[in-house]
């Protein structure tokens, strides 16, 4: 392998792949580049217009992106440290503190991270397995099972959480399942409570923790497995010891992408929680849209960008700290 | 050693059921809802009671399902053109190049993957709305195009990654100026990853709801909001009906990639 094992040192570059696959394989590419004849001709003014040219790449994505993401963003944060908005106004900190001291909004951002911290568990421990079929996998029906694992990413936010309804709901399959087995007479209610809208969000967010894992999985090479079994080692201790630590990077690949989505999700708990599981992202839509409080809304928003990013660096730390075993 | 290939077998026998039961986990909520919309009961009720089209017929009586339709493809195509342009060049800045700050440059690029959708939409509300552009469909592809950007970069990137450079150099060699090499080495090598990256910025936008849903209103809905918007008083099977529409188009939609592309080999999330 000439890449050794994977960067487990940086989560980002699986998360992120534009790096390419790993430090070595970009460091032969940039050797090869540098025997060629058009680049170790390259003169003063040549390298120059390539200097011009990475600037013209990457301005418009960056113009983009500054405008229309970092500027709201810092415009937003402008907002909630405002005493309100609009009409004359001055500094203050007092929509934080307003947040700090409700225990309604302390209780929301509990629930949000614990869902957010299930889910992400949950599409871990349900998902690896799937990841590592996958890739393992010589089946003629392979890119069928693809299909399959990113169908929900396929169909709208729609279809499926109207496909929950119809599961879950008191008239739907698993009820009427139950009624035919004479297990219950009165409909249990599956809906409105967190379970469904844990079911409902590792349900779409799965395949993003599928392929994050696979994509890793897949590059770790078969024969590190077989020296394991041949030294000795049980499948059990081979796949604690040899896959789980060189595919650690998919996974935390796979976990920032799931848990920032939960964070963010709006529509999927509003379905299947229906007014029953308040949310962080309900809430911010309640100030905004509905109180139309947009300081203490920014305030709100800022607060949940702050705590995400705390979880995450932690995360970060937490990874480093088990790739480093 | 015979006992352990056994063993082995076995275990694997266990994924292989384990993995059909989960692929009838991710494929049930999609396939419950097409015999649903069949059904004659007002409730979304499975399995259902008789056969009926009429709610295939009230979604056609709602002309709002159609016209919120169209926005939401419009928004989707222009938003799609505009994130395959500047991502395409973006990736080539980022794969080719090496410079400082390439790092923090990557970081920005795909950082509204991971960021919440809430948040972006708030925030994109609190800009807009001064500007008259809330409720355009301007705001709403400005929007989508910082939305859709990170996946075809990273589609884009992941298959400029695999073309063998010496490819290019040798045209070079052979005389060809750099636009040439571009259209008839580079542009038909990464076509796969452009068309996969295509794909997924029309779907992520298409189906977007969350950042949407701060910047449409009266006048502009995409079609998501539209259907949100009719739950709000009814939950009837005519939802159900729109749904089995929408499964048809993305089955469509996969069948012409799988036949131009074959559809794993391009697709990274």
């Amino acid at each position: 392998m000439t890449g050794g094992r994977p960067a487990v040192s940086s989560p980002h570059s699986s998360l992120f792949p534009l790096g390419g696959t790993g430090q070595g394989e970009g460091g032969v590419r940039r050797g090869v580049a540098t025997l060629t004849p058009t680049l170790s001709l390259e003169g003063r003014g040549r390298r120059k217009r390539r200097r011009l040219g990475v600037l013209g790449l990457l301005a418009p994505a960056a113009a983009l992106l500054g405008a229309l993401f970092l500027y709201p963003l810092a415009n937003m944060a402008g907002l909630s440290v405002r005493t309100k908005f609009p009409g004359a106004w001055s500094y203050t900190a007092e929509h934080y503190a307003k947040f700090a001291a409700d225990p309604y909004f302390l209780r929301v951002t509990q629930t949000t991270f614990l869902l957010a911290i299930g889910v992400t568990v949950l599409t871990i421990v349900v998902g690896y397995p799937v990841a590592y079929y996958f890739v393992r996998s010589r089946s003629r029906y392979k890119h069928l099972i693809f299909l399959a694992v990113i169908s929900p990413l396929l169909v709208s936010i729609v279809v499926r959480t109207i496909g929950w309804t119809i599961i879950l709901g008191n008239e739907g399959l698993v009820n009427a399942l139950l009624r035919a087995l004479g297990v219950i007479r009165e409909p249990l209610p599956l809906m409105n409570n967190v379970w469904a809208v844990m079911v409902g969000l590792v349900h779409v967010l799965l395949p993003f923790m599928i392929l994050s894992i696979a994509s890793v999985l897949g590059k770790i090479d078969p024969a590190l497995e077989e020296s394991a079994a041949i030294l000795g080692a049980n499948a059990a201790r081979t796949f604690w010891r040899v896959t789980l630590p060189l595919s650690i990077q998919g996974i935390a690949a796979g976990s920032i992408l799931v848990f920032c989505l939960t964070i963010g999700a709006y529509i999927t708990p509003w379905w299947l929680g229906r007014g029953k599981v308040l949310l962080f992202s309900t809430t911010i839509y309640d100030q905004i849209l509905v109180i139309i409080d947009w300081p203490f809304g920014s305030a709100a928003a800022m607060i949940l960008v702050a705590a995400t990013l705390a979880i995450l660096l932690l995360y970060f730390a937490l990874i480093r700290r088990v790739g480093r075993r | 050693m015979a006992g352990g290939t056994a063993r082995r077998r076995r275990a694997e026998r266990w994924l292989g059921w384990y993995v059909a039961g989960l692929l009838f986990f991710l494929a049930l909520p999609i396939l419950v809802v097409i015999p649903a919309a069949f059904g004659p009961d007002v409730t979304l009720t499975f399995p259902p009671r008789g056969l009926s089209l009429k709610w295939f017929k009230n979604v056609v009586d709602h002309p709002e399902f159609l016209r919120a339709f169209g926005v939401s493809l419009a928004v989707a195509v222009v938003a799609t053109l505009v994130a395959l342009v500047v991502g395409t060049l973006a990736a080539f800045g980022l794969v080719r190049h090496r410079f400082p700050g390439r790092q923090a440059m990557e970081l920005l690029f795909v950082a509204p993957l991971i960021f919440p959708a809430i948040v972006y939409g708030v925030a994109m509300l609190m800009v807009l709305n001064p500007l008259r552009l809330t409720r355009t469909t301007v705001g709403l592809v400005l929007a989508h195009v910082v939305i859709t950007l990170p996946y075809v970069l990273r589609t884009v990137s992941a298959t400029l990654h695999g073309v063998n450079r010496q490819l290019e150099e040798s045209a070079q060699i052979l005389g060809a100026n750099r636009w040439r090499t571009f259209w008839h080495v580079t542009f038909p090598l990464i076509r796969p990853g452009l068309i996969a990256g295509a794909t997924f910025s029309l779907i992520i936008s298409f189906d977007e709801f969350t950042v949407s849903l701060f910047l449409t209103g009266p006048g502009l809905m995409t079609l998501p909001l539209e259907i949100y918007n009719y739950t709000e008083y009814t939950i009837d099977p005519t939802i159900a009906a729109i749904s089995t529409l929408l499964i048809v188009l993305s089955v469509l939609v996969i069948l012409a990639i799988e036949r131009f592309l074959g559809f794993e080999k391009h697709f990274q999330l």
